[in-house]
């Protein structure tokens, strides 16, 4: 038995011997949650992925079902006295497609030793250092750049790191080394969150008003800076804005030979762009009656161009016209998915979010739209919650107007169902 | 009528105003008095235990806190129990945050939000009245509707706009001044609970054990809020900052 399965089936043992009445959780005592997950998948039928296996099936099939059983574990043991900590997150889980043999993973979330004394605070290891305040966008989030709007909504891996805070009474200072095992490293190993930088954040608070500063220097993409506030505006309204302006950043781009003929490799490469700005502005409101409202329009310039879109709509085209055989063509065509991996697809963006929680139950819809295009991705989801237990249901579905870019996403429809056993 | 009667009804009137001016003075006195019952020193570590019953009397839900008090409107709630393990609600006067425990950020949150809940974080981290609120003696009424004990009837108005209830109808035990009974309102001015408070020894009552919420409002059922324990502490200062209480640090 692999040893990833033997600490499922421990934990599983001892979530059985847990299901009892629901007892009192120290803060910092040992926590988490045992899932068992279905998710649906449904393959686009248009879009380049499409394209590709209909030229030649087999070379992109479209993604399984799958059922995932997962044991999330969070602890942060503590030496009485010394102001040193050591904080874990462990991950392990067992992965099995429709029709394909089981997959065994695990992975350290968070693995980090900390100090503290007086108002100062330290951290060394992989840590989640997340910052920045918008539900559907984070500029500022410099150190994690978490994925925003996943459907499983796990707990994500931090980033190595070196951290040094300070606390005043009503501000905050943290200096931050993201990856400082990659120092050095070629590029194609620092792209993106893996790149190595330093950050540093200040926060100040002002009455209702949480004001935020930015600042990051990356070993290629060179300085940003940014700031963010959240204001109370009311007693149910929330304000929130981000702001964050860039000499350069990591992104998609084609290789200029590539143009619209078919070539032996993926011409598309991550590359060190230029100068950009992202910026978020939104709202929450919550109702007397447990109904809420997030709206957020943003606009993030690291996503490609309306132009770059254009050309990358035209080699689609040109490579389904194309009098090349149909192996090759089909090969540049499930290249052309590669930049459809990414944060924002499009520069502009608007996000809506209804939820009512009414008793133990979280009825959510929401609405990402990208006004250029016409696409769209609409999520429904259910939830309940008990003591222990949780149930979860969610639906997204991938679409819009048929030359949007979303239309072209490898994935027509997502979904799954998940059972939860927190302790 | 003659000069006597006159001079008869002139004093009685003035000891009457002088009686209800000692009366009006004496609110804070009372409210500080009644503050006893619930919290009992400044600096306070407070663990909760609430219980919330179906209409029917079956019990729907059970939750546990740690409850942090300071002076000055400053708290902090700890979740204790699996379902909410790692969540934190930071009080500072009338800002208010929530830490989840996967997010690694605090989350500004509106008095809205803060409300919310059979029993609202503000329910379980206000125990002093007399810092949040001003307030007039009604008059000496029964503590409930056909009870012979007597109670001093209080209106209080809340003195910020943070707080939970706006507006809070109190009655105090004639003798004691401990905590009878209690109708909130909210913002609005709507009944949003009814409280009803259980000492210890009903005879010489030294401290409140429990309070019992019945919610007007929305779902009709009844909240118990007990209190298994208090000790004096003090904590860091470290503890009321948001991006502190972010590093998920040992609160112990």
């Amino acid at each position: 038995m692999t040893l990833v399965r033997r600490l499922i089936a421990l934990a599983l043992a001892l979530t059985l011997a847990l299901c009892g009445p629901a007892a009192p959780a120290a803060d910092g005592a040992a926590h988490g949650e045992a899932r068992l997950r279905w998710e649906q998948r449904s393959a686009n039928r248009s879009g380049p992925l499409a394209a590709a296996d209909a030229l030649a099936p087999g070379l992109a099939p479209p993604p399984a079902d799958a059922a995932v059983a997962e044991l999330e574990l969070a602890h942060t043991l503590h030496a009485a006295g010394s102001g040193l900590s050591l904080g874990l997150g462990l991950l392990a889980a067992h992965r099995r497609p429709e029709g394909g043999p089981g997959l065994d993973t695990s992975r350290v979330n968070e693995l980090h030793l900390n100090w503290e004394r007086g108002a100062w605070a330290a951290s060394a290891g992989r840590r989640v250092v997340a910052w920045d305040v918008g539900h559907g966008f984070r500029p500022n989030d410099v150190v994690q750049q978490e994925e925003r709007r996943t459907l499983a909504g796990l707990a994500p891996q931090g980033r190595p790191l070196l951290q040094l805070e300070y606390f005043g009474s009503e501000s905050a200072a943290a200096l931050v080394w993201v990856n400082p095992n990659r120092h050095g490293d070629g590029l194609s190993r620092q792209r993106g969150a893996d790149e190595p930088a330093l950050a540093l954040r200040g926060y100040w608070q002002l009455g209702a008003l949480d004001l935020h500063g930015f600042a990051r220097a990356g070993e290629h993409t060179r300085a940003s800076l940014g700031a963010a506030l959240a204001w109370v505006a009311g007693d149910a309204l929330e304000l929130h804005a981000s702001l964050r302006v860039l000499q350069r950043h990591d992104g998609w781009a084609v290789a200029a030979a590539a143009d619209d003929a078919v070539v032996g490799a993926n011409p598309w490469s991550q590359t060190t762009r230029g100068g950009a700005a992202q910026a978020l502005v939104g709202f929450g409101w919550t109702g007397a009656a447990r109904q809420s409202l997030i709206v957020e329009a943003w606009h993030d310039g690291t996503a490609p161009s309306d132009a770059a879109w254009r050309s990358w709509h035209a080699r689609n085209a040109a490579l389904v016209g194309s009098g090349a055989p149909a192996a090759a063509r089909a090969g540049n065509l499930a290249w052309q998915a590669t930049p459809l991996n990414g944060g924002s697809l499009r520069r502009d963006n608007l996000f809506v979010r209804l939820a009512w929680e009414p008793e133990r139950w979280q009825l959510s819809a929401d609405a990402l739209l990208t006004p250029a295009d016409g696409g769209r991705i609409l999520t429904a989801a259910l939830q309940w919650r008990g003591e222990r237990w949780r149930l979860e249901a969610a639906l997204r579905r991938y679409g819009g107007r048929g030359g949007s870019v979303i239309a072209q996403l490898p994935l027509r429809q997502q979904s799954l169902v998940m059972l939860g056993l927190m302790y | 009528m003659t000069r006597l009667p006159r001079r008869l009804a002139a004093l009685a009137l003035a000891l009457a105003a002088a009686g209800s001016a000692c009366a009006a003075d004496d609110v804070p006195t009372l409210l500080r008095t009644a503050d006893r019952f619930r919290s009992g020193a400044e600096h306070l570590q407070v663990e909760t235990l609430v219980q919330t019953v179906n209409r029917d009397g079956s019990p729907d839900k059970e939750r546990r806190y740690t409850v942090f008090l300071q002076p000055g409107h400053k708290s902090l709630v700890l979740m204790r129990s699996p379902a909410e393990a790692g969540q934190k609600v930071l009080m500072l006067d009338d800002d208010f945050w929530l830490l989840l425990p996967g997010s690694q950020r605090p989350l500004r949150i509106t008095p809205a939000q803060k409300l919310l809940g059979e029993a609202s974080t503000g329910d379980i981290a206000t125990l002093r009245w007399a810092e949040d609120y001003d307030g007039q003696l009604v008059g000496e009424e029964p503590g409930e509707p056909g009870s012979a004990a007597r109670c001093l009837h209080l209106s209080l108005q809340a003195q910020r706009r943070g707080l939970s209830y706006q507006r809070i109808e109190l009655w105090l035990g004639q003798q004691h001044h401990e905590p009878v009974r209690a109708e909130l309102y909210v913002q609005s001015d709507k009944l949003a609970k009814l409280a009803r408070f259980v000492v210890d020894t009903p005879d010489a009552p030294t401290r409140v054990n429990e309070m019992v919420l019945g919610d007007r409002l929305g779902s009709h059922k009844e909240t118990r809020v007990r209190y298994l324990s208090r000790q004096a502490r003090e904590i860091p200062a470290s503890w009321l900052n948001p991006m502190y209480l972010a590093r998920n640090p040992a609160l112990e």
